[in-house]
């Protein structure tokens, strides 16, 4: 069997699904980040597998790359206000920070 | 790239450039002298005007940046256009305004070591939005929506050992990450479809190539996604009035302004040269059918000015209260880009104008006052109209003209908005726009309510602000009036702005 | 009189005198008060300068060279934007005998409530420069003939108003305030939309040939300027209009106020303080019918034509159920703001019957209402500054301890019954002459006649609970009127029973234009009913 464009589709989407999921059902902001990451490289695969099959030129990979650093750079940022988020609240669990409400 | 093209594609960007050079002389300046950080803001105003003048020069320049090799003519990374140095003006002088908030705001100004960080990220923010407003192509839109969030998630928990500093951090960041996330996948799907990611070519494919109607739509609402998580539309608000209440004030009115702003303009260039195939004789925009933007457009716009203004009535905080005034102000604002024509977009940015001027006044006064009392909560304001004359009366006009009365800036901006839907036949949305106007007043003047008609049980303390933040409140307050009865200068400004290069 | 900005300067007299009280020391108490007085007593001068050379055979209503005192000049004007043509919007005044008695009126009343703040003592200097903002808004709303500028004096009286109830008022100020507030922008949101649908069905010819938008009141009024697609265009046969003229209807209503629009009036009137009253009842009130007389008729012709009936049954609703209400009250000054529902129900309903004498009765009625009222409300604060209490049975045998007094309360009791001699009854006779003459309205203006009825029983019974009778101990100190209350008094009797005397002196200012008026009405039913062929 030869692994087509709908192939990698399908592990992209899946990932998309499992970031999601992971967005929405955990507690942990570290976990919950991790769910971004992953919708990130679902968006990735995307662009390198449509790269590659539609003959797009490099665009998309190029695309991707782009991707890659600033997910990095998210996940810095992000990282540095989860540990001041630690420092104030002793933990991360994104349900019980909730002083700012209505 | 040829190296001629490449000059050229500089010199379009020369405001871009400015906003750089100064980011780097900041880091620089702080770098070398540490403890001199009264020269701070008086860099950044500087950087910025200079970015202004140069913007306000070239009014009328249009031009594509950036176009990769081997493309038609038409394409480029990005439009340099009279609509664009609209917003870019809007930005850059909302960004001026902002500097001198903070270096006024005692929140910002608590973490003294820190106040080179604070200008290098606001530089950071200002460049995103500058690349926001002009980005034709899809990546460069990401990107820039990326530079923009980062600086902000990390300014919106600048006071590091307050709480609700970092709590807004938090919320926004995974809120703004989720969202952007969403809307990368979006991205990579029209990119797919495409198989390029500029908007020329997006349009292009549209009305020639063969469509799959499931796939683009999916991928639109995912990149909707994204720019309505930006100008705070329903469904994707929820961040916003926590964020709002949580981040510093100054940036509160930053993120409520500017960032709004880029957002509109991102969203209106994406319409505009993504989907319109012609504009009528009239100025209406017929788009490509494979998507009605305007429905969307309209129940989404309903939803966030109805939640905005609604949930706006039960707020005692007043940083709050105005989280959710400006929510129910992007619904105002995207009913005018719902009606899909160029005299929709006028109304939006005369809109856009006048809300910059107001809103910042309300903010910069709700922080004067939190200086002195150390509260935004509405029941400490009882009484203070009278202790504090000037800036009741200034906070008086800035909320009626936030509720659109006339003789205010306020109502103009309301009176181009109904303008726009009656034109366009669109009747009963302009009704439920102005239900919310009377709903809205409500919490408008309710601040006014505590301000003068209820009697304090404590007395109230005296608030005299300084000379400087005097003349800053007249700045503001003296236009809300001056545009709310001669309101030709905004009008010539905006309609010579509706203009989109190359299409 | 050419060249001389009279109503420019009747308008924007006081916002002068609002620059100069907020430019003086707080505590300068007296120069203010004397200040804002001379403001208003400039204001009554300019009308009385205007009265004399008013032409009285000039029509107005519909055609620009039969306005007087007109001043037009360009306000607003961008070009240059392809799809919308030129935005042009005028600053056009000038006055016609509907607005003529109402600018009088807004002069006097406003010179009254002035005398009658004088013993106001909280933040006087934010007082008094409200107070003369909400004057420019009255004035403005008058003499505007541009629909946009009128919008925007109406307006501008909203805010002032809130903080004159709210910071002045009595216990439950908050509330009455913001219910006022509400209630009125609700119904201008809607003035706003149909002024926009308005705008967008009329073009008006400009000197150059070129056909533009237009906010003038005159051209909307002309069916030759509607265009054919306009959303509220006679022509276009998927028009708005009834629509509109309902909403427009219900904005202006809400000010008059018409039953069931009414719920804010006694709230506002009792907890206002009194000039704040005075202003609401004398000038306040007019505007709702001022507006359907200069904006809904003419430019609505057909749907006024059809709705006579209706707007008469709401006239006739306002008049028996203001005044069983007013019946029902104990509360002196509750009960004047009832009356003043009822009174205002004979306004609408000589308006309805759509004739000459009935609509002349409409306008005289809402003068002569604006005066009985400010006469009665000004007596109510009288009584309550030295009392401090407003109820009808606190009170009993004043006519000894007080007989001057009584003797005014008498002239404004009797006015607003309506007995011959005073103006109210010159006002009332023609509305029911007007409304009974007409088929269409006559049963409903008979049945209103019982209105009179039981005016005169609301009025006696109070009179009788108030000044018959023995007299309280602990009112046996009470002294009679001081020499500010007889400034202010004085003016408004005299008014009252000179035009029950002689009511020709009002009458011949309006009778030209509401011919015109009706006669406009008439003619243009026809050119505006041209949809449905």
């Amino acid at each position: 069997m030869e692994v087509g464009l709908s192939h990698f589709l399908v592990v992209s989407t899946a990932l998309l699904s499992l970031g999601i999921y992971g967005v929405i059902t955990r507690k942990n902001a570290v976990m919950v980040l991790m769910g971004i990451e992953l919708i990130l490289n679902a968006a990735n695969i995307n662009f390198v597998a449509f790269s590659k099959y539609g003959n797009f030129g490099l665009e998309g990979q190029v695309m991707a790359l782009f991707i890659i650093v600033l997910a990095a750079a998210e996940a810095a940022i992000a990282l540095a206000i989860v540990l001041n988020i630690y420092k104030t609240f002793n933990h991360v669990n994104v349900d019980e920070i909730e002083d700012l409400k209505e | 790239m040829e190296m001629n093209s490449l000059y050229d594609s500089l010199s379009l960007i020369a405001p871009e450039l400015i906003i750089s050079v100064t980011l780097l002389v900041i880091v620089l300046f702080d770098l070398i002298f540490k403890n001199n950080k009264k020269m701070l803001p008086f860099l950044s105003t500087v950087g910025l005007a200079v970015a202004l003048i140069t913007q306000a020069g070239n009014l009328t320049d249009g031009g594509f940046a950036f176009s990769p090799e081997n493309t038609p003519l038409f394409y480029g990374m990005l439009t340099i256009d009279s609509f664009g140095a609209f917003f870019k003006i809007l930005v850059l002088a909302a960004s001026m305004l902002i500097i001198y908030f903070s270096s006024t705001t005692d929140e910002v100004n608590e973490s003294f070591d820190r106040l080179g960080e604070y200008y290098t990220l606001i530089f950071g923010m200002v460049l995103g939005m500058m690349f926001m407003i002009s980005a034709s192509d899809l990546i460069l839109i990401y990107l820039s929506v990326e530079l923009l969030s980062l600086s902000s998630y990390v300014l919106a928990g600048f006071s590091k050992n307050k709480t609700r500093n970092n709590e807004a951090a938090l919320k926004y960041l995974l809120f703004g990450a989720f969202s952007s996330g969403l809307m990368l996948f979006g991205i990579s799907l029209i990119y797919g479809m495409v198989g390029s990611t500029n908007l020329t070519a997006l349009n292009n494919f549209l009305q020639t190539g063969s469509i799959n109607l499931f796939t683009i739509t999916i991928s639109l609402i995912l990149v909707f996604a994204g720019i309505g998580y930006k100008i705070s539309s329903a469904p994707f608000h929820f961040w916003t009035p926590d964020v709002y209440e949580g981040a510093p004030i100054s940036i509160t009115a930053f993120l409520s302004v500017a960032s709004k702003a880029a957002g509109f303009a991102l969203l209106i260039r994406f319409i505009r040269v993504g989907f319109v195939s012609y504009v009528d004789s009239e100025g209406f925009w017929k788009l490509s059918e494979v998507f009605d933007w305007q429905l969307l457009l309209v129940i989404i716009a309903i939803l966030t000015m109805t939640l905005g203004n609604f949930s706006a009535l039960w707020q005692d905080n007043l940083k709050r209260m105005l989280a959710y005034s400006s929510i129910a102000h992007a619904g105002y604002m995207l009913l005018g880009l719902a009606v899909m024509s160029d005299q929709g977009v006028l109304a939006v940015l005369v809109y856009f104008f006048i809300y910059a001027i107001m809103n910042i006044g309300a903010f910069f006064i709700v922080m004067l006052i939190a200086n002195r009392i150390g509260s935004e909560n509405i029941d400490d304001y009882d009484g203070l109209g009278f202790k504090a004359p000037l800036l009741g009366v200034s906070l008086g006009i800035f909320l009626v003209s936030l509720t659109g009365i006339p003789p205010t800036a306020g109502f103009i901006g309301k009176l181009y908005l109904f303008i726009a839907l009656v034109d366009a036949n669109m009747i009963a949305v302009a009704v439920i726009a102005l239900l919310n106007t009377v709903v809205s007043l409500y919490y408008y003047i309710r601040v006014l309510k505590h301000m003068y008609l209820v009697k304090p049980s404590t007395e109230p303390p005296v608030i005299k602000p300084s000379f400087n933040n005097l003349i800053f409140v007249l700045i503001l307050a003296v236009p809300t009036i001056i545009f709310g009865i001669y309101f030709t200068p905004i009008l010539d400004f905006a309609k010579q702005c509706v203009q989109f290069f190359g299409v | 009189m050419n060249g001389f900005p009279i109503l420019t300067l009747l308008t924007f007299i006081p916002v002068l005198g609002m620059v100069l009280v907020l430019l003086m020391p707080k505590d300068k108490e007296r120069e203010i008060k004397i200040t804002t007085l001379i403001a208003t007593g400039i204001q009554v001068v300019l009308s009385a300068v205007l009265l004399m050379s008013y032409d009285y055979n000039a029509g107005g209503i519909f055609e620009e060279s039969s306005f007087q005192f007109i001043e037009k000049f360009r306000w607003i004007e961008i070009t240059g934007l392809s799809w919308l043509g030129t935005v042009k919007i005028d600053y056009f005044l000038g006055v016609d005998g509907l607005s003529t008695p109402m600018v009088l009126l807004t002069s006097i009343v406003a010179f009254i409530a002035t005398l009658s703040s004088w013993n106001i003592s909280k933040s006087l200097k934010g007082y008094f420069a409200l107070f003369l903002l909400l004057d420019t808004g009255m004035m403005g709303v008058f003499v505007s003939l541009d629909f946009f500028l009128f919008y925007v004096f109406w307006e501008l009286m909203l805010l002032p108003m809130y903080f004159l109830i709210g910071i002045w008022g009595g216990t439950r100020k908050e509330y009455a305030a913001i219910k006022f507030f509400i209630y009125t922008l609700f119904g201008s949101v809607f003035m706003l939309l149909v002024m926009i649908g308005l705008y967008f069905s009329t073009q008006e010819t400009l000197a150059d040939g070129s056909a533009v938008f237009t906010f003038n009141m005159l051209s909307m009024m002309d069916p030759a300027n509607y265009t054919a697609d306009g959303i509220l265009s006679p022509f276009n046969p998927g028009n708005l209009r009834f629509i509109a003229y309902i909403a427009l209807f219900v904005g202006f209503a809400i000010k008059i106020p018409m039953f069931p629009f009414h719920t804010w009036l006694p709230d506002a009137h009792v907890e206002a303080p009194t000039p704040i009253s005075v202003i609401l009842a004398g000038v306040l009130l007019k505007m709702g019918t001022y507006g359907i007389l200069r904006i809904s008729y003419p430019m609505f012709p057909e749907i006024t034509k059809d709705l006579m009936w209706y707007i008469a049954l709401f006239g006739m609703i306002n008049i028996i159920y203001g005044a069983l209400c007013a019946m029902a009250q104990k509360d002196f000054k509750k009960l004047i703001a009832y009356s003043s529902i009822s009174h205002m129900g004979y306004v609408l309903l000589g308006m309805a019957s759509l004739s000459t004498t009935g609509i002349n009765g409409a306008i005289f009625q809402m003068f002569n209402h604006g005066t009985i009222t400010s006469m009665l409300f000004l007596i109510v604060g009288v009584i309550y500054d030295r009392t401090h209490t407003r109820g009808l049975d606190d009170f009993g045998g004043l006519a000894n301890q007080m007989p001057v007094y009584t003797g005014f309360v008498t002239v404004a009791f009797f006015a607003a019954i309506g007995l011959p001699g005073m103006s109210g009854w010159v006002s009332e006779a023609l509305v029911f002459v007007g409304s009974i003459g007409e088929e269409i309205t006559r049963i409903l203006a008979m049945i209103s006649t019982l209105g009179i009825l039981l005016g005169a029983g609301y009025m006696l019974w109070a009179l009788q609970r108030i000044f018959l009778g023995n007299l309280k101990e602990k009112w046996s100190d009470l002294t009679d009127l001081d020499g500010r209350e007889y400034a202010m008094l004085v003016p408004l009797a005299v008014i009252i029973i000179f035009l029950g005397i002689y009511p020709s002196f009002m009458l011949d200012i309006m009778n030209t234009s509401v011919n015109t008026l009706v006669e406009f009405v008439s003619v243009n039913v026809s050119k505006f009913t041209l949809s449905g062929l």
